[in-house]
Parts: structure tokens; C-alpha cells; sequence
């Protein structure tokens, strides 16, 4: 369907990619950055400092692939929380009743996730904005349900727990290393997509439907495509969470945790592509300070949401860019006077 | 005979408090183009100012409670409506969610503040406290109850929809807000009405609610999501549409219950995925651009 779909799209010249911005140049470079000091923290940090970054990785990853249909894609769902926690769930499982090495299990979970993200999103994608919103999150209560419910299958509300997962990735090392290259592969990927032709051809979608259909472009297709493909990142972001936390458990596709990487996104700034993975870390750590230190979290996560979602709509990615220009702004003027 | 009675009460009973509470989302999102999450947040205030006023003990506070509870949601909701919504008019539904998302999670901690985290229950006055004998079987007279303000919502609702100036102007707000205005009626104050209207229902469906489940933290979020599916499957705006949607949730509620107790939360979910799938937007709703 992929590879389909950007031939689909290469056929319209105007959609290729521009030349990149200088803010996209320093983009890579303070992405570069942050991958080194994240791989020299492994080498430094406690283990229990190293558990909670790899604890944000994972989110970084559920924010980044959420982002691909959010951000680019214009598409508010909430089946997200669905394929993360199927993707947890496939590893709990696979262990619980087949003992089923890691691989495989994360395999199974992944390629249950992509195929029921083939049926939700050809089911959901024939309706529009809120009613789009709505049929996810109805999609999302239902696999919850099933989790909470089919206690032989899933040990319902009590989730399953225990030694799914080698030894040396219990290690906060080694699950630390393995959990970091998986982002920074998976991450670096749906960057690719976001910038290939299919990924323009999204947000031309996002910004004007009928004259993308007009142009001849597949939506319903390229837009089943995304949220495939938003599933799959998913998906790997809960096996993730099931190697790093060793249990699976409904909570986690319950539909209030398809709204953590839609924050996460909005945080950051969701129209750019390094927005969310910065939301991701700002939430976690925010989230862990506030937890441990305010009885009324909650509050205080409400009214911070609520003054970006008013106030400031573009998210850290536009505090960033307002500060850029406020620098550059600085160096003209103590250039003019030069 | 004697279980398909209670099993008619109760599912009448159940969607005519869905309903309640329903047809006040639907109600503002048909007049403004508003999707408020925060609505689940006046449910459970209502909820929650009924145990405050009656304590545990019922009487003819009950009907004092029942009217505080929707009381205070409206107020709420008047509170919301001026320091929120106003600035969501004409905003992407993304940014309404998000927002209204924003004000749910800060009053589920207020409430918290005010009325603790643990359960609390209320039990009916005595009057609507026994059963009534319908054809030999006992119905409890709540139940009956509850019915009776179901449908007298519908038909108030209905009333000032078709009959009222206030209706006309709300359904011609939706159409051409410009002219409207231009007409000399206070946009804000008929959006701000509205607003309070729909939380005021809420808050009422909550208080309905008291004396049918313990009242606890988090039946804010659960409420919505029904109240959402109860929406859609009607057609988003419709207040007709929200009352079939209720009967359809209140009947997958009560037979599911008695048919497939394993499948019987997974049945109201699987019925909007169906309705939707066959409807894109819902029963009696209008096709979107």
C-alpha cells in the first residue's frame, strides 16, 4: 500500500520536496546532538536515571508516529492507545501462552496491530473530522474492553506481568542501548516518510482535500496509508514499553492514554517534526517532577495544556523559532551599529 | 412477563438519563459548533453536589439537591463558558478537544479538593424509594421517575427548539451568525445562554444519577465517552437523533447485560461502529462537507 501510494503521489512534480530551510539544517544538527548525549547518558547516568529516559524514549517514539497522522496528516485519533497496547500485549501474550521468544511476540503484536489498523482506518477514514475522532476512540473503548474482559486470554484488569523478557534487557544498559537504537532507527524512518513525496502529499491533503483530489491524488488511500503506518510506530513504541516495564495491561489502551501523544505533539509543536519528540521528553519529565512533588498534578498538567492549546498554538517548536528570530533580530541591529 | 417489564423500565430508565445529559452536549454543539469534554466534568459535579446537600440522609432535600446539583453545573458552566469557550468559537475541533480536555482535568482535581477521592451513595427519597405495581410487577418508582424527566427535557427542548424565539434565533445563529448579530440579538449572550443550558442539563443528568451508582472520581471520563457514542450514532447537533441514540445504548446496556454478560460493554461500542459505518454521520446528522 506504501510503496503504492508514492508512486501515486511521484507523479506530481509540484509535491516534491523543496529545498531545505536553514532551520531544517539545524534541525539535523541538534537531532545529531541529542542522539550523542543520549548515548554518552548510557554510559554516565545511575540505572535508575537510565530507566526513566528509557521509559521517554519509548514516548518519544509513541509521540513521533502519532505525529505522522496528527501533524501532518490533520487526523485526530484516538485509536493510538489501541496499538500501543496491542503491541505490549503481543509480547505478554506470546510469553504468557506460547512462550514465544521476544522477537516473535513483538513481531505478532506489531502485525496485529497493522492489520487491525487496515480495518479501524478503513472503517474510520470514510467519516470526517469529529466523527473520524469519535469512531477511533469508539474502536479504542472496544479493544479495551476485550482486554479488560477475556480474562482466559489477556488475565483482565490484572494484566499480565513477569519475566517476558531476556535478561540482558533487563539490565539498565542493555535495555537502555536497545531501546535507544530502536527510536533513533524508527524515528529517523518516519522522518523519511514525512519528507518523501507521500508525506507532502499528506499535509496537501491536510490543507486542502478537494484540490489534493482535484489533482488527481488517492486521499482515501494515502490517508489509510498514514494511519497504518502511525499504528506500526505505535505498536513498536508499546513492545518497547512491555520490554522496559515487563507487563501488559489494559490501562494501557484506554482512551485517556490516546490523548498523552496527542499532548506530547501539541507541546512540542505538531506541525513541525522534532516538535513532538521534544513534548515527549518535556511531558515525561514534567509529568514525573508533578506526580512526586504536587498532590494536584492534574491541575497544574490542565492549565499548561490549556495556555498552549489558547496562547500558544505552535508549541515549543514556535517558542523555539519566536527566540531565533528574536536572536537574529538581536545580531541585526548590533550589526547595523557595527 | 415480569423480567420483560423491568427489563422495559429499565432501559428506558437508563437511556432517559443518558438522554439528559446527551441533549445538552448535542444541544451546544448543534447551536455553536462546540465539542466540550468538560461536559462529563458538570455530570459529576451534579452528581457530587447531591451527596453534598443530602448528606445520607433523603427527604424532601432530595428535590432541593436535585435542583442544587444542576445549579452548581451550570454555574460551572457559566465559568467555563467565559473564560474558555468563548475563545474556541470557529477554532479546529483538535483545539476544542484539547481545551475542553484541559478544563476536565483541572476540575477533576478542584473536585477532588472539595469533595475527596473516595465513593460516596445517596439513596432515593422515600417517596420514589418502593416499587409501583405495573401489570403485578414491582417497578421501582425512581426508575419511573427518571423516565418522566427524560421526556419532559425532550418535550422542553422540543418546544424551545420549534416554538420560541430563543429557538428560532439559536437555529438561525448556526446558519448566518452575521445577520443575526446585525439584527441587534447579543451573539455572546445567546452563545453564553446555550452554554449554561447544556451544562445545566448535565448537572441534571447527574443528579438523576446519584441515587443509581456510588459516586466517585473518574465517572467524568467514563460519562463522556458514553455521551459521545449516544451523540454520534444520533448525528452530532440532532437532540432528536440523541434521544434514539439513548434508547439504542439503553437497550444494548440492559440485554447485553442479560444475554452476553462478556460481550456487554464491548456492544454499545460495536453498535456506533456499525451505525457509522453505514451512516458516516450518524442517524439523523447532516453529511459534513
Amino acid at each position: 500500500m506504501h510503496t503504492d501510494s508514492l508512486a501515486i503521489s511521484a507523479e506530481h512534480d509540484q509535491v516534491r520536496p523543496a529545498r531545505r530551510p536553514g532551520h531544517a539544517r539545524a534541525g539535523t544538527a541538534s537531532a545529531g546532538v541529542v542522539v550523542v548525549l543520549l548515548a554518552l547518558a548510557g554510559l554516565v547516568w545511575s540505572p535508575a536515571a537510565l530507566a526513566n529516559l528509557q521509559e521517554a524514549l519509548g514516548l518519544v517514539l509513541f509521540a513521533v508516529a502519532t505525529n505522522l497522522l496528527l501533524g501532518y496528516g490533520g487526523l485526530v485519533s484516538f485509536a493510538q492507545a489501541a496499538f500501543y497496547g496491542i503491541g505490549a500485549y503481543g509480547i505478554a501474550i506470546g510469553w504468557l501462552h506460547g512462550q514465544l521468544p521476544l522477537w516473535l511476540g513483538a513481531a505478532a503484536g506489531i502485525a496485529a496491530s497493522a492489520a487491525l489498523a487496515v480495518v479501524v482506518g478503513a472503517i474510520s477514514l470514510r467519516t470526517r473530522r469529529l466523527y473520524f475522532a469519535l469512531l477511533t476512540l469508539a474502536f479504542t473503548q472496544l479493544f479495551f474492553v476485550i482486554a479488560d474482559n477475556q480474562t482466559g486470554f489477556t488475565n483482565g484488569a490484572t494484566g499480565i506481568f513477569g519475566a517476558m523478557v531476556p535478561t540482558w534487557l533487563t539490565e539498565p544498559q542493555g535495555g537502555y542501548y536497545f531501546t535507544l537504537g530502536v527510536v533513533v532507527v524508527v524515528t529517523l524512518a518516519y522522518y523519511l516518510i514525512a519528507v518523501s513525496p507521500f508525506g507532502l502529499t499528506l499535509k496537501a491533503i491536510r490543507e486542502n482535500r478537494e484540490r489534493a483530489e482535484a489533482l488527481g491524488v488517492n486521499v482515501f488511500r494515502h490517508q489509510l496509508a498514514a494511519f497504518v503506518i502511525s499504528a506500526v510506530g505505535c505498536a513498536i513504541a508499546g513492545c518497547l514499553f512491555a520490554i522496559y516495564s515487563q507487563s501488559a495491561s489494559p490501562d494501557l489502551l484506554s482512551w485517556t492514554n490516546s490523548g498523552e501523544p496527542i499532548f506530547m505533539a501539541v507541546l512540542g509543536g505538531m506541525n513541525t517534526f522534532l516538535g513532538p519528540v521534544a513534548g515527549a521528553f518535556v511531558y515525561f519529565y514534567a509529568h514525573l517532577y508533578l506526580t512526586e512533588h504536587i498532590s494536584d498534578w492534574q491541575l497544574v498538567l490542565g492549565l499548561l495544556l490549556l495556555v498552549i492549546v489558547l496562547f500558544k498554538p505552535s508549541g515549543l517548536a514556535g517558542i523555539a523559532a519566536d527566540l531565533s528570530r528574536a536572536a537574529a533580530w538581536l545580531r541585526g541591529r548590533a550589526g547595523g551599529r557595527a | 412477563m415480569h423480567a420483560v417489564i423491568l427489563d422495559v423500565a429499565g432501559t428506558l430508565s437508563a437511556a432517559a438519563n443518558l438522554f439528559v445529559v446527551a441533549a445538552g452536549l448535542t444541544l451546544v454543539f448543534g447551536a455553536m459548533r462546540i465539542i466540550n469534554m468538560a461536559h462529563g466534568s458538570f455530570y459529576m459535579y451534579g452528581a457530587f453536589t447531591v451527596t453534598t446537600v443530602l448528606g445520607v440522609s433523603a427527604g424532601w432535600r432530595f428535590w432541593v439537591a436535585l435542583l442544587a446539583g444542576a445549579a452548581v453545573a451550570a454555574v460551572a458552566g457559566l465559568t467555563v463558558e467565559v473564560t474558555v469557550i468563548r475563545r474556541l468559537y470557529d477554532a479546529e475541533h483538535l483545539t476544542q478537544l484539547l481545551a475542553t480536555y484541559a478544563v476536565l482535568l483541572i476540575f477533576a482535581d478542584v473536585g477532588q479538593r472539595i469533595w475527596g477521592s473516595g465513593y460516596r451513595a445517596v439513596t432515593p427519597p422515600a417517596v420514589l424509594a418502593s416499587g409501583i405495581s405495573v401489570a403485578g410487577v414491582q417497578v421501582p418508582r425512581y426508575e419511573l421517575f427518571v423516565i418522566g424527566v427524560g421526556v419532559l427535557v425532550g418535550l422542553a427542548l422540543w418546544v424551545m427548539l420549534a416554538r420560541t424565539r430563543f429557538g428560532w434565533l439559536l437555529r438561525a445563529a448556526v446558519e448566518d451568525p452575521e445577520s443575526v448579530a446585525t439584527g441587534g440579538t447579543n451573539l455572546a449572550r445567546l452563545r453564553t445562554g446555550v452554554f449554561v443550558l447544556g451544562a445545566f442539563l448535565a448537572g441534571l443528568g447527574g443528579s438523576l444519577t446519584a441515587p443509581l451508582q456510588s459516586i466517585a472520581p473518574g465517572m467524568d471520563a467514563s460519562i463522556i465517552v458514553s455521551v459521545f457514542i449516544v451523540v454520534t450514532i444520533g448525528g452530532l447537533g440532532s437532540v432528536a437523533g440523541a434521544a434514539i441514540g439513548a434508547l439504542l445504548i439503553g437497550l444494548a446496556q440492559t440485554l447485553g447485560a442479560e444475554f452476553f454478560a462478556s460481550w456487554a460493554a464491548s456492544l454499545i461500542y460495536l453498535i456506533m461502529i456499525v451505525v457509522l459505518a453505514i451512516r458516516p454521520w450518524g442517524l439523523l446528522g447532516v453529511p459534513e462537507r
